[in-house]
């Protein structure tokens, strides 16, 4: 690989520590640790922390930390004229923010994600009332347990920052994940679980108007395990939207 | 929004120049502290559970999130008894307008660069002894020989200002960083921009004793 000159370099190989005891801990039937299948991770949700920003949220779900902000609608520069506004959503990870360290540019992973965050938020708002304008969302993971977590979370703080930064927006988004573990549906998988399950489904919705916006599903599931999947996020998703709703309406008032 | 408050805020955007200097006329700065005075700094450590050891600094509006990453390398063949100390900055384009997405800018490589030069070239880490430790209970941190804190410093008409904002900064005609360790030693200082006469003594010599009364005060902070 060609020496990156902008930044600092280290060794050409370095290689993260093996640990002997690192082993699963549980096995696909046992039950699940420390809540119930159909718990969430409890949410921290706080608007506005970037001020320089004109919207921006940081929402931690137990490990899982993202800071999001927005930026516009600003003029599109360097593109065709267009009837509606432009939405561009980039992710970053820290390179601290996994168990293995993210070495910059090194995969795709990030913008996978900011394609399944930019699919779930993009009917929500009205580009259409935005000619010409873009609106930049920038999400950055500090800490990342479970990649679909990290995308359910990233799109609640980017709905989050889109109403923090007063742009007009249909129903606020909220998402949750799910996992086929066994004959279990759990909700909100952790890094761990996410790697004993089957398959994995991250539903966002926007609760207000019961409209689906994205459904995004990984691994191997049967249909009706899907659907199962979609209905428990689904009541999820309402619950967070009054997190979300409460967190606003309380940093509006100060 | 206040209709008064409302027209300071556009004349700041449009003459930003001329709305500092009416408040430098009146010996306050815009977010109200006098020339001399600093903002606060919270410290908070080891939130980051993916990281070996982490720090979440506050200054005033500015956060700044450090994780460290362990892994393990083979020295270089010049070097055999020493590891490798890789400090980035990263300025991504969620903390200001001023930063676009995409590789370090050249703002974010002179900043890792300083940072490089300060953590590296002075010794302030001892060398690895041979000995690396891996162990998910026990924790060895590493040992430094010296705490450097930074401290910036700004020239603006000359009035010396201390920590200067993002509003401020982009106004000063000099820029002074003095970086000071536990014992009230400099480690670095950089001035970018024409010396100026501020009035009573010479310049950098404030700085540089201001510094050191400040890094005395933030010492209790520093874990």
């Amino acid at each position: 690989m060609a020496l990156d000159r902008r930044r600092i370099n280290g060794p050409e190989e370095s290689f993260p520590p093996i640990f002997d005891s690192d082993a699963l801990q549980w096995k696909v039937g046992d039950a699940r640790k420390d809540r119930s299948p159909a718990d969430i991770r409890p949410i921290f949700l706080q608007p506005g922390l970037i001020s320089q920003a004109n919207g921006s949220a940081y929402i931690e779900t137990a490990k899982t930390k993202i800071a999001c902000a927005v930026y516009g609608p600003r003029q599109s520069k360097n593109t065709a004229y267009s009837e509606m506004g432009r939405l561009n959503v980039e992710v970053k990870f820290t390179p601290f923010s996994c168990i293995r360290r993210r070495a910059p540019m090194r995969d795709a992973e990030d913008r996978s994600i900011a394609v399944a965050i930019h699919q779930a938020l993009v009917s929500s708002v009205r580009l259409e009332l935005l000619p010409k304008s873009t609106i930049d969302i920038f999400v950055t993971i500090i800490e990342s347990d479970g990649l679909d977590g990290c995308v359910a979370s990233g799109s609640v703080a980017a709905s989050t920052a889109l109403a923090d930064a007063g742009i007009e927006l249909l129903g606020l988004v909220t998402s949750c994940a799910a996992s086929v573990v066994g004959k279990e549906i759990w909700l909100d998988p952790t890094e761990e679980e996410g790697r004993l399950s089957k398959g994995t489904l991250v539903l966002s919705c926007m609760p207000a108007l019961k409209k689906v916006t994205s459904v995004w599903q990984t691994g191997e599931m049967k249909v009706a395990e899907a659907l199962g999947c979609m209905d428990a996020c689904q009541e999820k998703c309402t619950e967070i939207h009054s997190v979300v709703a409460q967190a606003l309406l309380e940093s509006a008032k100060i | 929004m206040a209709d008064s408050a409302l027209k300071a805020s556009i004349f700041q955007r449009l003459h930003p120049r001329a709305y500092l200097e009416r408040f430098v006329a009146e010996s306050v700065r815009p977010d109200g502290r006098p020339f001399d005075a600093w903002r606060d700094v919270s410290v908070n450590v080891g939130s980051i559970s993916t990281a070996n050891g982490s720090a979440l600094v506050r200054l005033g509006e500015t956060t700044i999130v450090c994780g460290v990453k362990a892994e393990i390398a083979e020295p270089e063949l010049d070097a055999p008894d020493q590891g490798f100390l890789v400090p980035n900055i990263d300025l991504p384009a969620l903390c200001s307008p001023k930063f676009k997405p995409g590789p370090p800018s050249d703002e974010a490589q002179v900043l890792s660069d300083r940072l490089n030069e300060v953590l590296s070239s002075y010794q302030h880490i001892t060398s690895e002894n041979g000995l690396t430790t891996c162990s998910r209970t026990a924790s060895s941190p590493l040992q430094m020989l010296k705490t450097p804190v930074s401290f910036s410093f700004g020239v603006f008409d000359a009035t010396l200002l201390a920590d200067p904002t993002a509003f401020e900064e982009p106004l000063l005609d000099t820029t002074i960083s003095v970086v000071v360790d536990e014992n009230g030693d400099l480690v670095s200082v950089v001035q970018l921009g024409p010396g100026v006469d501020t009035g009573a003594a010479d310049t950098l010599s404030t700085c540089i004793s201001s510094a050191k009364t400040r890094r005395v005060v933030l010492g209790g902070q520093i874990p």
